[in-house]
């Protein structure tokens, strides 16, 4: 009865957001005031109806419901539990329920919080992001019902595929969808603007914290995924250029983009245009990875559904939405007026300049990822365009813009003094120096790239630390006053600098590791040593073992530096029964922000095991920088300035005042 | 009933969402809404003047800044007092509460009877396994012995319990893999090993293999008194067209039996069959030793379509002509080993019926029907 | 500077920026993308050695020869022709004979592929499509229902 109910409550959220797209439209349309308010407590009542049937499929699965098709093909009663809940969303229809369910939660948070927002802009989003839900629920309902019955249950159910059993599996896709369906939210701002004709200034200041919450969780999501293809596929790459990665990744470099036109729209009323633009476009790449993962068009590690008539309803919603979008676009942005003016240089030409490299660098990742697709369908060669492509285009087209972020906050708007601008840099470019000499110093002259690349990275680094320096005044008025005008700053100002020093830090671990890690393949026997980066890497032997629904040959390894042991790992090669599906689970040591890491190949018989270890120097900074940047991108989000309406509370008004006017 | 009165419920709160909004009179509505952008406005001109006092911005930008919020802020109230006011037409509302009160109902509804399944009960894996056994059907009672032995795999009685019931679930395979489970942790067993013989004298449609064979062997070295492995050893050589040791092998069994036995008759068919006019091996006109042989090449599905042809042609044959006891017996047994059950009830009755003089056949059938779990 | 001025600054960057990207693009794209080739295509069409191509097919029975120092060599079949692969390397979970696979690398002048990166799909009963398109060439394949048995 219990999944029955989780059935209806779908169908019943399904008719629902197609009220909610249409009766608040036209409530905005014929200005009635009633009509419109429909729209809030309808999403959230989705929203609920949503909830439900995704908790009674995550009952189906924790209690091995076999009478629901879907947890038959993806669960196995002696699957632990947390594999059982996080396989909900591990096969196709459930992740679809878990997209459409974060869909219609970000209506239900603009339905709840969104009431500073003008009536009709409210409503008409709301409507917008109905159509998007409508059209996704029905996708489920017609062809991937996570509720499909079967009458004769069997006992036992095919297991979900044992790469996907893992804690990163846990968290990497709810993370991701947030991130990615987050963007439906500023779409659906985007285009109830054009319908209503109403683009303005306060538009991108409500527009905004929207797109920051979705690119934190994107930023995070997209982090997650690649330590999880790290340390689960055990080929020690954290990122493969691969075209389900490029899917998330296209969305996140638009997304950057919208977040800084945003700003110019807001402060400056200009780029209006083009901030539209960059919404319709940021939400259309996230439906362009869905259906690259979906429709089997792709082959690649992450693609699990190969249905071909999902194929074709996906790239129906996806014409309809983006085609649609695209068109209003084209029909309503020429009534937009002429915004703000600015000088090339200056904090918007900065702005617009980031806004050139990151659709540039967009543009590049989408070529090389439909390329093959278009290149097979149409003369039907077949090609690969693998990561050489990419670094050859996507590597030099960040380099300028790394160069210019520490520019950008320094400038002034509206026109600004590129030489002062340099002058307050001036530290953080002699540290940026000093580390290109100590590179070249430490590892010789033999990589000319890498020293520079870690220059790079400090630079963008200490650009943000200077940014800051610079804004209180350190210098000028005392560390006491000092500190006291730093407590004073705008969150968004603090959220620019850290998220600035994140991707500093991202590009230092991508640097290091990529230029300085140290590989070895060898067959090693019991008690063979391997040195590596300083490491003695000794097998001790392997053994079996026998987990919950796997068997795996666990090897055992010590290791030693100066004969002292500091670690010992058990990497392993499973097997996981139900599916006769070998993995590999590989061993890892980090020592400070370096990570020894050693993944095992088959055994030979003998005792003997092929071993590949790495030693990647500095390589967790990559994901650390991540979740600094996601930080920086909350710490913005949390500025009292977005969220417009709430009362300052007087006491703390009064000390920011003090503070500023000592 | 629950059911229905929780959809009823579900249906009701879902349009009260929608039709409590609707009857909010206007007064209320329009009393809240505060000109959304011109606070922002208001907020962009004091974070101007911090901006200021801070000494991000100097005077002249900060005074240019001013005028060109101010001129926003001006034009968002214009265009606020512009608005029409956002009165409620009686109209409007009507069509949208019916929709709420009848287009919400009848579409979720209806679109849930097409789509779902009203009235199938949920089946956690836990309730099916610990329902009371006699609840329960014989898949799930299997399934739970089946966990406990992959949690005990030398657990030997275990073994030897389950695989007379694989056998009559016609997992003839199975049913031989247990006994042999079985036979390794326990030691042999002489009536074990017949049942291992016979599940894979089944396995194999009625083919006494050389693994069969030799369980029939030890078997009879075991117990030399045992009818039954030497009954199928005898079958085994008649298959093998060894016809005169086969006729041998019948007449000993023959000579010590029990007249009232069941087995009696279908051997002495045998007997018949090997000596008379029909050739040797085929009293039953089962499949012939190539055609076995082929079945063992197929594929898993097309060797069960063969079967279901056979047998589907034996059943014909018999319903039309009539034939011996043996061969009803090999009907019935054949459907329980596809896992038709009805199908066996209604031969064991047309057998019935076909043997109504002749207790003695009619009483074989039965025996064989009740060793097969009829 | 003029508002027209600012304009073209602004609008000439933006050319700039692109035409920067596009010509890394193409230049990429002509030198970076490797093609797939079937071991009919090698021993047919004459790959120049050197050259980056992706190798695909099944791998043959029986072919697989471990040595030591973590190298492998086995062949590639599309079952019309057959190519020698060597590898050194710890070859993907689900590299198995009879299975597909798919391998980059270049071809040495003796005609053995020397491959870099072994692919195999973590699917159990995956065959990459490339390699079924390629199979289905040489008539090999016998369609979706065979491959799901």
């Amino acid at each position: 009865m219990i999944v029955e109910l989780g059935h209806f409550t779908l169908v019943l959220a399904f008719v629902l957001t197609l009220v909610q797209s249409t009766v608040p439209l036209w409530g905005a349309l014929s200005r009635d005031d009633r009509l419109m308010a429909v729209a809030p407590p309808v999403s959230v009542m989705t929203f609920l109806l949503v909830l439900v049937a995704f908790l009674v499929l995550t009952v189906a699965y924790i209690s091995s419901d076999f009478s629901v098709l879907n947890v038959i093909e993806n669960s196995h009663s002696a699957k632990p539990l947390i594999y059982k809940i996080s396989g909900v969303w591990g096969n196709h229809e459930g992740s679809m329920l878990l997209w459409v369910l974060i869909l219609v939660f970000f209506a239900a948070l603009v339905g709840l919080f969104g009431g500073n927002l003008p009536t009709d802009l409210r409503a008409v989003t709301l409507a917008v992001q109905g159509w998007v839900s409508a059209g996704f629920i029905l996708f489920l309902l017609a062809t991937s019902n996570p509720f499909t019955r079967v009458t004769n249950p069997p006992l036992e159910g095919a297991d979900l595929n044992p790469i996907l059993q893992d804690i990163g599996l846990a968290i990497h896709p709810p993370l991701l969808y947030i991130g990615y369906v987050g963007f439906s939210i500023t779409f659906s701002f985007a285009i109830a603007a054009l319908i209503l004709g109403r683009l303005d200034a306060a538009w991108a200041r409500w527009v905004r914290p929207w797109t920051l919450l979705a690119w934190c969780f994107l930023t995070l999501g997209i982090a997650m995924g690649s330590y999880w293809a790290y340390y689960e596929l055990g080929w020690g790459g954290w990122w493969f250029w691969d075209p389900v990665e490029n899917a998330s990744f296209m969305p996140w470099l638009a997304g950057t983009a919208l977040l800084h036109s945003a700003i110019v729209m807001e402060k400056r009323e200009a780029l209006k245009v083009w901030t539209v633009l960059l919404a319709i476009f940021t939400f259309s790449l996230s439906l362009l990875g869905t259906f690259l993962v979906r429709s089997g068009v792709l082959t690649s590690v992450h693609a699990f559904a190969t249905d071909p008539a999902r194929g074709v309803f996906i790239l129906g919603l996806l014409c309809f939405f983006i085609g649609g979008s695209l068109s209003l676009f084209a029909w309503r942005a020429s009534m937009l007026k002429q915004g703000g003016l600015f000088a090339p240089i200056s904090r918007e030409g900065g702005l617009v300049l980031n806004n050139l490299f990151l659709t540039a660098a967009c543009a590049a990742v989408f070529v090389g990822t439909l390329y093959p697709l278009v290149l097979d369908a149409v003369a039907g060669e077949k090609i690969s365009v693998g990561a050489p492509f990419f670094n050859l285009t996507f590597g030099p087209l960040m380099v300028p813009l790394l160069i210019a972020v520490p520019f950008g906050p320094v400038l002034s708007w509206k026109r600004g003094d590129l030489l002062a601008a340099t002058q307050r840099l001036y530290a953080a470019l002699a540290l940026a120096l000093a580390m290109v000499l100590f590179t070249f110093w430490l590892w010789g002259m033999e990589k000319i790239l890498a020293p520079l690349g870690v220059g790079l990275a400090v630079w963008v680094m200490a650009g943000a630390v200077a940014e800051i320096v610079t804004r209180v005044k350190f210098l000028s008025v005392g560390p006491k006053r000092g500190f006291d005008r730093l407590v004073g700053l705008p969150r968004s100002a603090w959220g620019t600098a850290v998220a600035h020093f994140g991707l500093g830090v991202t590009v230092l671990g991508i640097v290091t590791a990529s230029a300085f890690q140290e590989e070895r393949i060898e067959t090693m026997r019991p008690g063979d040593t391997v040195n590596l980066s300083g490491y003695e890497v000794t097998f001790d032997g392997a053994a079996p073992r026998r987990g919950p629904n796997y068997t795996e040959e666990v090897g055992h390894f010590t290791i030693r530096t100066g004969g002292v042991v500091i670690s010992e790992l058990d990497p392993s090669k499973r097997v996981y029964t139900a599916r006769q599906m070998p993995t590999t689970e590989a061993g890892i040591y980090t020592t400070g922000f370096s990570q020894l890491y050693l993944s095992m190949g088959e055994s030979r018989g003998d005792g003997a095991v092929d071993v590949r270890i790495y030693f990647k120097p500095l390589i967790t900074l990559i994901w650390i920088g991540c979740v600094v940047m996601a930080f920086g991108g909350a710490l913005s989000m949390a500025d009292r300035r977005l969220r417009i309406g709430a009362p300052k509370p007087a006491a703390r008004r009064k000390a920011a005042v003090a503070a500023a006017a000592e | 009933m629950l059911f229905w009165i929780l959809i009823a419920v579900l249906t009701g709160v879902a349009a009260l969402s929608i039709l409590v909004p609707l009857s909010r009179s206007d007064r209320a509505r329009t009393a809240g809404t505060v000109s959304a952008d011109e606070a922002v406005y208001r907020e962009q001109l004091s974070a101007i003047e911090s901006e200021f006092e801070r000494g991000l911005i100097d005077a002249e930008a900060a005074e240019a800044a001013r005028t060109e919020t101010g001129r926003r802020l001006l034009a968002a109230h214009d265009r606020r007092a512009g608005q029409a006011d956002g009165a409620s037409r009686g109209g409007r509302i009507r069509t949208a509460q019916v929709l709420a009160l009848l287009g919400l109902p009848v579409a979720a509804v209806g679109l849930y009877l097409v789509l779902g399944a009203p009235g199938q009960p949920d089946l956690p894996l836990a309730q099916r396994l610990n329902a009371p056994a006699e609840q329960q059907s014989l898949e799930v009672l299997v399934a739970r012995v089946e966990r406990h032995l992959e949690q005990n795999p030398q657990d030997g009685q275990g073994w030897s319990v389950i695989a007379p019931v694989y056998l009559s679930l016609g997992r003839a395979q199975a049913s031989a893999k247990a006994y042999a489970n079985a036979l390794r942790l326990l030691g042999p067993r002489q009536d074990w090993l017949t049942d291992m013989g016979e599940a894979l004298t089944i396995a194999n449609q009625g083919l006494v293999t050389a693994d069969a064979r030799s369980a029939f062997e030890k078997a009879a070295a075991l117990d030399a008194s045992a009818v039954k492995p030497r009954f199928f050893l005898a079958i085994a050589l008649g298959q093998e067209g060894k016809t005169a040791e086969a006729i041998a092998a019948w007449e000993t069994l023959l000579e010590n039996a029990d007249e009232t036995a069941a087995w009696v008759g279908a051997a002495r068919q045998q007997l018949a069959g090997l000596r008379g006019n029909q050739p040797a091996g085929a009293p039953q006109r089962g499949p012939t030793q190539e055609e076995v042989a082929a079945s063992q090449d197929m594929a898993a599905e097309d060797r069960q379509a063969m079967i279901k042809d056979m047998v589907a042609g034996l059943a014909g044959r018999l319903g039309a002509e009539g034939g011996s006891a043996a061969e009803w017996t090999q009907l019935i047994r054949a459907y329980m080993v596809l896992g038709e059950r009805e199908k066996a009830e209604t031969a064991l009755a047309e057998a019935e019926v076909a043997y109504e003089g002749k207790p003695e056949d009619l009483s074989l059938i039965k025996d064989a029907a009740s060793q097969l779990g009829l | 500077m003029t508002r027209k001025q600012r304009r073209l600054t602004l609008i000439g960057s933006a050319g700039a920026v692109l035409a920067v990207a596009l010509a890394l693009i193409l230049f990429a794209l002509n030198d970076q993308i490797v093609f797939f080739q079937s071991p009919t295509d090698i021993t047919e069409k004459a790959v120049p050695t050197g050259q980056r191509i992706r190798l695909g097919g099944l791998v043959e029975e029986g072919s697989v020869v471990r040595s030591d120092n973590a190298e492998v060599s086995f062949r590639v079949t599309d079952m019309a022709n057959v190519v020698s692969v060597t590898y050194k390397g710890i070859l993907p979970d689900l590299f198995r004979e009879g299975q597909g696979v798919v391998t980059e690398g270049i071809i040495r002048p003796d005609g053995v592929f020397v491959a870099d990166s072994v692919l195999a799909k973590h699917d159990e009963n995956y065959i990459p499509k490339e390699v079924a398109e390629a199979l289905k060439d040489q008539g090999h394949w016998q369609g979706e229902e065979s491959a799901a048995n």
